[in-house]
């Protein structure tokens, strides 16, 4: 077990040295920084609620360079990796195809969690500034604990798209054609559950839809419901924790749909034909 | 060491292509401390023997033996070195991360890869560029770079998929004398090369595909015998275009 750890390891620190020497990850980074500091200016425009308006905006811009991470830099990690024939040279060693997997997710992985790191220290530190620099009834209240939650729950979507990502790579070739399909699996998994919604408001008046209620229903076993997973709006609410029960739920089918995805990945790489 | 036995590989039909067979029904074998030449035109099957021992494809029939194991067994890859036709690394590594890459994966002790990568890169001449990336090296650097990630470990078999592939003369004289060196050594070499010339040098025994299947197997000069011809080149042309012919 250990040799396999060492393995799995080796190729994982391949993909950090590589993803922190590339300028257009750099690039990213430096963008998203500066955008989260210009946050400080927000108070200039925004009279009201100015806690939650920063709170969302310093999430948001950490989600949207997730995003950028996940649908450029790892799409292209993966699936270039086939038609570069860079898979080749990794897997030309004694590493299984499975190992192959892991240590793909883990360095991409740890690059997700050292952006969401620098993002969120960042993040943090200007959230508490403009807290200090306006008057309290506009930003009364900042909870650390919700603040380290929302960002754990940013990075667990995150790490839920780049397993989907891998199994995609696996069945498709090709970076475009894996682009394409992973950004249309994530609309179905946010635009699903406001299907959902408004179809239960409706399902009274016709018993067609209590039926595709129930399909819609079953769909979310495929398409995770991410929204899940956000807990920004703890972040200002005074006195205000998200149940034990919705955590666990949240997280527990978070980890069970990263594990499956992260699995049928591996049985795909184990049995295709790597050309 | 290495057995394919009626083995048979077709790769599927696409939307731009039809469905095509590169290996029907093939049976070689390479053994302990020998050196086995494939050779054959382009799209012949050479390329496509060198991944289904690699694992990385598989094939539809018949069945291959890499050290009495099948290649699935990703362990075996540590008695194996591979230098592939394209030298293909993320772009931002450089030679020294691949070297650590390769004998983290191989079980090495940190301190024998940094030894053992020191000596090889000093005697392929990489050693003042080993910081440099490797999308930096030009061709010759890369199939040095190649050969160094291939031989960290002290593999026994040594799979060689065009090693002089883009070099200039002096890079494949550089190359060639490395080869020879290792069969010296008593490593088992399976490669494939469009230059027969350095196939006749260096091979003990070369394997004709042509069009997926196996034309002759044997030593160059018996290739040359059977066709009456002097050398392996004109061998080769003569047996390749009298199979043209037959076929047509």
């Amino acid at each position: 077990m250990p040799h396999k750890f060492r393995r799995i390891l080796a190729l994982a620190r391949l993909l950090v040295l590589d993803g922190l020497r590339r300028h257009a990850l750099l690039g990213l980074i430096a963008l998203s920084l500066a955008a989260e500091a210009g946050g400080l200016l927000f108070f200039d425009f925004v009279s009201r609620d100015i806690g939650r308006a920063s709170s969302d905006f310093v999430i948001s811009i950490a989600w949207i360079t997730g995003f950028i991470f996940l649908f450029f830099h790892a799409v292209q990690v993966m699936a270039l990796d086939e038609e570069r024939r860079v898979i080749y040279s990794l897997v030309a060693r004694p590493i299984s195809r499975g190992e192959y997997v892991l240590g793909i997710f883990t360095g991409l992985a740890f690059l997700l969690f050292l952006l969401n790191f620098l993002l969120g220290g960042l993040g943090l530190g200007t959230l508490l500034l403009i807290k200090g620099m306006v008057a309290p009834v506009y930003f009364s209240h900042l909870s650390l604990g919700a603040f380290l939650l929302a960002w754990t729950g940013l990075f667990t979507m995150q790490l839920m798209l780049l397993a989907v990502i891998l199994l995609f790579s696996g069945l498709i070739r090709g970076n475009f054609p894996v682009l394409l399909v992973s950004l249309s699996f994530y609309a179905i998994c946010s635009g699903l559950p406001v299907v959902r919604e408004s179809v239960a408001q409706k399902m009274t008046a016709s018993v067609d839809l209590a039926r595709l209620s129930k399909l819609l229903l079953g769909l979310t076993a495929v398409f995770p419901d991410f929204h899940r997973l956000d807990f920004k709006n703890f972040i200002v609410a005074a006195d205000s924790f998200p149940s034990l029960d919705l955590l666990l739920t949240g997280f527990g089918l978070a980890l069970a749909y990263t594990t499956i995805f992260l699995w049928l990945a591996a049985v795909v790489y184990q049995r295709r034909d790597l050309q | 060491m290495i057995t394919f036995s009626s083995v048979w590989k077709t790769y599927a039909k696409e939307i731009t292509a039809k469905a095509h067979t590169a290996l029907g029904g093939v049976s070689f074998s390479l053994a302990n401390g020998e050196t086995l030449g494939l050779i054959g035109a382009n799209g012949a099957g050479k390329s496509t023997c060198i991944k289904l021992v690699m694992d990385f494809i598989r094939p539809d029939q018949g069945s291959i033996t890499v050290f009495d194991d099948q290649p699935r067994n990703h362990l075996l890859r540590r008695r194996i070195g591979y230098l592939p036709e394209t030298a293909s690394f993320p772009a931002n590594l450089t030679v020294l991360d691949m070297l650590r890459y390769t004998g983290a994966t191989c079980q090495m002790p940190p301190k024998a890869i940094r030894d053992k990568g020191a000596k090889l890169l000093t005697r392929l001449n990489l050693w003042e560029a080993r910081k440099r990336p490797l999308r930096d090296y030009s061709k010759g650097m890369q199939q040095r770079a190649n050969f160094a990630i291939a031989l960290l470990h002290d593999p026994e078999l040594l799979i060689l998929d065009e090693p002089m592939s883009g070099l200039d003369p002096i890079g494949r004289a550089d190359i060639l004398a490395l080869i020879l060196e290792l069969k010296q050594q008593g490593r088992s070499i399976l490669f494939c090369s469009h230059i027969l010339e350095d196939v006749d040098r260096v091979a003990g025994r070369v394997l004709l595909l042509h069009q997926g299947k196996s034309l002759f197997e044997g030593a160059p000069a018996a290739l040359c015998e059977q066709t009456g011809r002097a050398t392996l080149a004109d061998g080769f042309l003569k047996l390749v275009q009298g199979e043209n012919v037959h076929a047509a």
